[in-house]
């Protein structure tokens, strides 16, 4: 129960290609996070599994049926909305038993399984209440709710924290973790979020521009990132991409970085990636010479923001803060550990 | 100094007594509909006319009943209002709603058309009204009336607005992943959160109705198809008109509607703003 595959999956507006061909098996009882970019296509695929949105061309499978043509109810998917989209003239009690009214479920078995997703989410006390009376936490609730009482095969989640402030995302991340684990459901969950992505997800799918850039689990991706676009993506600060020097006349800096990430990997790399983490600052006298831009203390860390002599883009740090205190406009060395160095070629493929 | 002092406290008494005048001449007609709703004709005429109420009402209801089927008239006017509000509220919901949230083609020029109906002035109606309505052999029928008014551009835009307003896109989406079919979206979201417009145009089509003097004018004939403000006029003529029984029906004709103010003018208020200020 609960397993999603798309072959082949597209979608057109008039002549726009919006979803360009998405070949993806979302297992049984898994959390597959689609992320990406805004206009990237990942909301838009979502509701095409839910049947909010017709499909150009493929073939949807839920549990093995062709599911292209259902109407949105039939599919077995309950969606959850950013906006939460709670009936605002009905109870909370009434929104999440409204699926169960119109699939005919008899009353007192409706408000049993209503009770029951209740507790699940400590709704209990609110059943009563209309959404206007809530907070936009309890919202989110019940929204979630409403979803669980149909006992779907797959859930679908639309970018449903956006609206939460930074603490309650908090909770409510951790609440869904809670519940994926409880229900043990099939989850398919929308968002721009990486910190959501990286820590909700069994599984990431990265979308860009109406295809998948990369799929896989969350450190896969972070560690071995498929190509430039996803490097890019995946972590904050962003990856430092450090080009190949020029055969002649390259800055004495920028050549002895590149000797320096190239000694554990391919020597044909177009670029380099390396991790914020992974550039560390040297005692004086040693690595390669740098300046800072722009320091960044966040307490437990410090962002720096490095010039290196011949490198176009500002090269990133992320450094211990027990550090002695760095400053812009200060000089230092740095040591970029090799062994995390990530070659990508010409197309900004990685070089396996 | 104390001179402004002075002006500032007679101020709003000032403004109490302009505001009083006004009230006083507004509604003094109405007033005096109610008094001479109660005397005889000579009473009327008499110098000075009777300021307080008489007791000849039963009369001048008697005189009213003999001249015009005066009933019969008060219960096609309701009959007119209470379906022609019933039709507008349906149609104009659901064309709201359409044009609110679903795409569809030449949605734009459709809307537009709509809203261009609210250009003609309602005179240039008249000819062509007549002639379809002749066309159709519905001439001397209730229909006639309430079926060309069961969609009025006004009220479409304003169920359009109130929709886009207050009705988001995910609600009707959440409504069919819930199961719910077209129909059912409809009746069991879009309705219910339309209550208040429903309201205010219910309000607002049956009063237009209920006074309608011009639509009954055209396309009604005998007597006893007379809707009220046609029957009344009808006891007008040069010589020989029952001003007390004229005043009786007309006091009549007017109380449904004050009933209908007194209980809905918050909703009426309310309804009108709702859309406009978010």
């Amino acid at each position: 129960m609960g397993q999603v595959t798309l072959r082949g999956i597209r979608k057109s507006y008039a002549t726009v290609d919006v979803i360009k061909g998405i070949d993806l098996a979302v297992q049984e009882g898994e959390f597959m996070v689609f992320v990406g970019p805004s206009g990237c296509g990942k909301s838009t695929l979502l509701r095409m599994i839910a049947g909010l949105e017709t499909i150009t061309a493929g073939d949807l499978l839920i549990d093995g049926i062709r599911a292209n043509d259902q109407r949105p109810a039939d599919r077995g998917a309950a969606m959850v909305f950013q906006s939460y989209a709670l009936y605002p003239h009905m109870t909370v009690a009434e929104n999440m038993g409204f699926a169960l009214k119109m699939a005919g479920v008899a009353r007192k078995q409706r408000d049993e399984q209503v009770g029951r997703a209740a507790e699940v989410l400590r709704l209990g006390e609110l059943l009563g209440r209309y959404p206007k009376e809530l907070s936009g936490g309890q919202r989110q609730r019940v929204a979630i709710g409403r979803a669980i009482v149909r006992k779907p095969k797959v859930f679908l989640f639309d970018e449903p924290l956006s609206n939460l402030d930074a603490a309650l995302r908090v909770n409510m991340r951790i609440e869904l973790s809670r519940l994926h684990k409880e229900l043990g459901t099939t989850m398919i969950y929308v968002t721009h979020d990486q910190v959501e992505a990286m820590t909700l997800g069994d599984r990431i799918a990265v979308f860009n521009q109406g295809h998948v850039e990369q799929l896989g689990a969350p450190l896969e991706l972070y560690n071995r990132p498929a190509n430039v676009f996803v490097a890019g993506f995946i972590g904050a600060p962003r990856i430092n991409l450090i080009e190949r020097p020029p055969v002649s006349g390259a800055a004495i800096a920028h050549q002895a970085l590149w000797t320096a990430l190239t000694s554990q990997t391919s020597t044909d790399a177009a670029r380099i990636g390396l991790r914020p983490e992974h550039l560390h600052l040297a005692p004086t006298g040693e690595g390669i010479a740098a300046t800072i831009a722009l320091a960044e203390h966040l307490g437990d860390v410090s962002i720096l923001h490095l010039r290196v002599d011949g490198v176009s883009d500002l090269l990133h740090a992320k450094v211990g803060a027990n550090l002695p205190r760095c400053e812009a406009g200060q000089s230092v060395r740095l040591l970029p550990d090799a062994n995390w160095a990530l070659p990508y070629d010409a197309n900004g493929r990685l070089i396996e | 100094m104390s001179m402004k002092i002075q002006a500032d406290r007679l101020a709003p008494w000032a403004a109490y007594l302009l505001v009083g005048v006004g009230a006083l001449i507004m509604l003094a007609p109405f007033y005096f509909m109610f008094v001479f709703a109660t005397h005889s004709r000579t009473e009327i005429f008499s110098l000075p006319p009777p300021l307080f109420f008489g007791d000849d009402f039963l009369t001048n209801l008697t005189i009213l009943t003999e001249r015009i089927p005066f009933w019969r008239n008060l219960g096609w006017s309701l009959y007119v209002a209470l379906a022609s509000t019933a039709l507008t509220l349906l149609f104009c919901s659901l064309g709201g709603y359409a044009f609110a949230l679903f795409e569809f083609r030449f949605k734009k020029l459709l809307f537009g058309l709509v809203m261009a109906t609210l250009l003609l002035p309602s005179f240039m109606n008249m000819i062509p009204t007549f002639m379809i309505m002749d066309v159709l052999g519905w001439i001397d029928q209730p229909r006639a009336l309430y079926i060309p008014g069961a969609a009025s551009a006004f009220g479409i835009f304003l169920m359009r607005q109130f929709v886009a307003a207050s009705i988001p896109r995910d609600l009707i989406e959440a409504a069919r992943m819930d199961g719910c079919g077209e129909i059912g979206i409809y009746t069991r979201i879009v309705l219910p959160l339309l209550k208040p417009a429903l309201g205010t145009l219910g309000l607002i089509t049956f009063i237009a109705s209920w006074n309608n003097f011009i639509g009954p004018l055209i396309v009604m004939r005998s007597p006893e198809m007379y809707t009220l403000p046609l029957a009344l006029r009808s006891l007008q003529s040069p010589v020989n008109t029952e001003w007390g029984a004229l005043m009786a029906g007309s006091a009549i004709a007017t109380l449904p509607l004050i009933i209908l103010f007194i209980l809905s003018s918050r909703q009426l208020i309310s309804g009108l703003t709702t859309g406009a200020v978010k």
